[in-house]
């Protein structure tokens, strides 16, 4: 199913070329179970393109954050591969007059959901993997330990767990099926659920345990493809000075409730910043948190409608739902 | 006795750990939270179980180099009998003590070579970090296996290097077989239980010749100080290999070698602290200049900063040694998996062209 998506993929893509600049899609990197992303610039590259369960990267932010993505210059269109929820990120953009719509090539993916690495051998065993076999519900893993039999669906990230739309929401071409979402609309603030039914105490110590192994290197920052003050961040300005360089657990809080409160209503829950934390931090939780009060209170979605405002980009005096 | 080989059994290890940890600082790499694959090195406490068979993520640098440390404290002082005049006391930091880093791979070791040759083999010494170093034991194993991202042969390492090392820690099984690498080391060596029997000394040397044959990586990087300095404008290179970084410090902060800092002010009213804090070269603000201006204005002159530090800079500078362990720590962790083996590797081909 993959492979055709992927032949597929390649063919609209060479159909599309006279309309692009830049294609950004996935290409296979350092072993098998890793991709990367990829910029092709010439059509006859664009057979590096790959499409499988570990095309893990939301490309979208590449297209306000890269240093080599052209923005608003040139008469051609940027092609971007999308999956589900990386959509949701580009209609963000957009609505946040970030990208124009009519710059953009979507091939969108309809999306079964990515691999978590993490889960695939036990912990602390010390083995490597060798290779992985997928099918379409079941992942034959091969390390130097043995043989292992999974489903597909326990070693998925936690947001394709909890993902309500596998099916890109804009899109240019549409490659592939359409896939069902995993849970239905009420569960989809289960994790944070059981959070919020800690005691206060129980809260707290969770996330200092949580947040003190927080080395700040900002991945989870960077990686959002919504967090765009880039260089101007002031959780690293020392004018205004915010934070401190101290590595104590309040600068480390401190700078997650900036990242998240910046993202509130604006998070589209791809889930990058919880993938790229070498620590194993769940910092998606805190944003779904702000994200899951933004529907009960505004009944807003991030990054579903192209005309549609994020409540803290909009104010209205005689705003209701407050 | 002292400097007989030792045995420790699997089981008594946390035992052997306690007692070290009654006489030095003991460090050691741990699985500390359920339910996750990270490891990474922490001073052991009782109960502690050390992680000894997988990697740790994050390389053991903090135990030398901690991520934030004191140079000083001051505090002002008004001065009495002149309103316009404050006096300023300055107070020094905590003094090192002695610890002994257990369970270091050899990659980690090397990293901690290149430290000592940048922070306190002259000619200008970092005495923190000397005088830290002077009284740290590093307690090295002998790498069993590999994974799809380590290289340490093609940086002049390997899974049996002992070069940097104290003591040389072979698993064999049902234990580990210890040796004291030199006199510093000695004085541990009581302490870890029982004296190895000569079985377990002939396991040992097995296991110790057949790492010695592996060779980990096949990066050629003996040409990559001019091949990169050949590179240095190719931007299109550049796009291409680093096109996709996100400019966070992930590779920075697991990498054994990178000892890049910062140092800042920290006041809180009339109290304050100079420190010393990791900093990372793919942060914009690590080369902000005063004026505004930026040398590295993007992802990518950064990125290239830190394949030239390692791969030009460094062996230019220290006799040709390169600034990588070849651990693949940064490669494993990076969230877009870029292959600094791969940057390094092409840097070669327009210098053949050229040729």
């Amino acid at each position: 199913m993959n492979t055709s998506i992927l032949s597929e993929l390649k063919k609209q893509a060479q159909q599309a070329w006279p309309e692009l600049d830049l294609l950004i899609g996935w290409e296979t990197g350092y072993d098998t179970l890793h991709t990367t992303p990829v910029f092709i610039k010439d059509s006859s590259e664009i057979q590096r393109l790959v499409w499988n369960p570990f095309c893990a990267q939301n490309l979208a932010g590449y297209l306000v954050k890269s240093p080599i993505v052209p923005r608003g210059e040139g008469s051609k269109k940027i092609g971007i591969c999308v999956k589900g929820c990386d959509s949701r990120s580009v209609v963000a953009l957009i609505q946040e007059k970030l990208v124009a719509r009519d710059m953009l090539f979507i091939f969108g993916i309809p999306c079964r959901g990515v691999i978590d690495l993490r889960k695939l051998i036990p912990n602390q065993t010390g083995a490597k993997i060798l290779s992985v076999r997928l099918t379409d519900d079941q992942v034959e893993v091969e390390h130097s330990k043995g043989l292992q039999h999974l489903a597909f669906a326990d070693v998925l990230m936690r947001k394709c767990k909890r993902c309500r739309y596998p099916d890109p929401v804009i899109h240019d071409v549409l490659l592939g099926e359409s896939v069902l979402p995993r849970i239905e609309s009420h569960e989809l603030y289960q994790d944070v659920a059981a959070i919020e039914r800690l005691s206060l105490q129980e809260r707290l110590a969770f996330w200092q345990t949580e947040l003190d192994r927080c080395l700040r290197c900002y991945a989870c920052r960077n990686a959002c493809p919504l967090c765009v003050c880039q260089d101007r961040c002031i959780a690293e300005t020392r004018d205004p000075k915010w934070l401190t360089q101290y590595m104590n657990l309040p600068e480390k809080f401190m700078f997650h409730f900036i990242h998240a409160l910046h993202l509130a209503g604006r998070c589209t829950e791809c889930g990058e910043c919880e993938r790229v934390c070498p620590m194993e931090i769940p910092v998606s939780l805190i944003k779904e948190e702000l994200n899951k009060i933004t529907k009960e209170l505004l009944d807003f979605e991030a990054g579903l409608d192209l005309e549609g405002v994020p409540p803290l980009l909009t104010f209205s005096p005689a705003e209701t739902g407050i | 006795m002292g400097n007989a080989i030792r045995y420790i059994a699997l089981d008594k290890l946390t035992r052997v750990l306690g007692r070290l940890s009654e006489i030095l600082d003991v460090w050691v790499p741990t699985a500390s939270e359920e339910k996750k694959r990270l490891v990474r090195f922490m001073p052991y406490q009782a109960g502690m179980i050390p992680e000894l068979v997988e990697q740790s993520t994050l390389g053991p640098k903090g135990a030398l180099l901690p991520q934030v440390e004191s140079l000083f404290r001051f505090i002002y002082e008004k001065d009495p009998d002149d309103a316009s005049h404050k006096r300023v006391e300055l107070e020094d930091p905590v003094a090192p003590k002695p610890t002994l880093i257990f369970g270091v791979r050899p990659c980690d070791a090397r990293g901690f070579l290149l430290f000592d040759r940048v922070f306190s083999a002259g000619p200008h010494i970092d005495g923190l970090y000397g005088a830290r170093r002077d009284l740290t034991l590093l307690a090295t194993l002998v790498c069993l296996e590999e994974d799809a991202a380590c290289f340490c042969s093609s940086v002049g390492g390997g899974p049996a290097d002992r070069q940097g090392s104290d003591l040389w820690i072979t698993p064999i099984g049902d234990g580990y077989v210890v040796e004291a690498l030199n006199d510093r080391a000695l004085h541990v060596m009581d302490l870890l239980e029982e004296p190895a029997n000569e079985l377990q000394t002939a396991a040992a040397t097995k296991v110790q010749q057949e790492a010695a044959e592996r060779r980990v990586g096949n990066l050629i990087c003996d040409q990559s100080r001019s091949n990169f300095l050949q590179r240095f404008d190719d931007l299109n290179y550049w796009q291409q290999m680093a096109g996709q970084c996100l400019s966070c410090g992930i590779c920075t902060f697991v990498c054994p070698t990178c000892y890049c800092f910062s140092i800042t002010d920290e006041l809180k009213g009339m109290r304050g602290e100079r420190i010393r804090s990791w900093d990372s070269c793919m942060f914009y603000t690590y080369t902000l200049e005063a004026s505004g201006h930026n040398p590295r204005p993007t992802r990518l002159e950064r990125y290239r900063n830190r394949i030239g530090h390692k791969f030009s800079y460094i062996p230019e500078k220290y006799e040709g040694i390169i600034g990588c362990c070849g651990c693949g720590r940064c490669i494993r962790s990076c969230p877009v998996s870029i292959d600094i083996r791969k940057v390094v590797e092409n840097l070669e081909e327009k210098a053949h062209a050229c040729a």
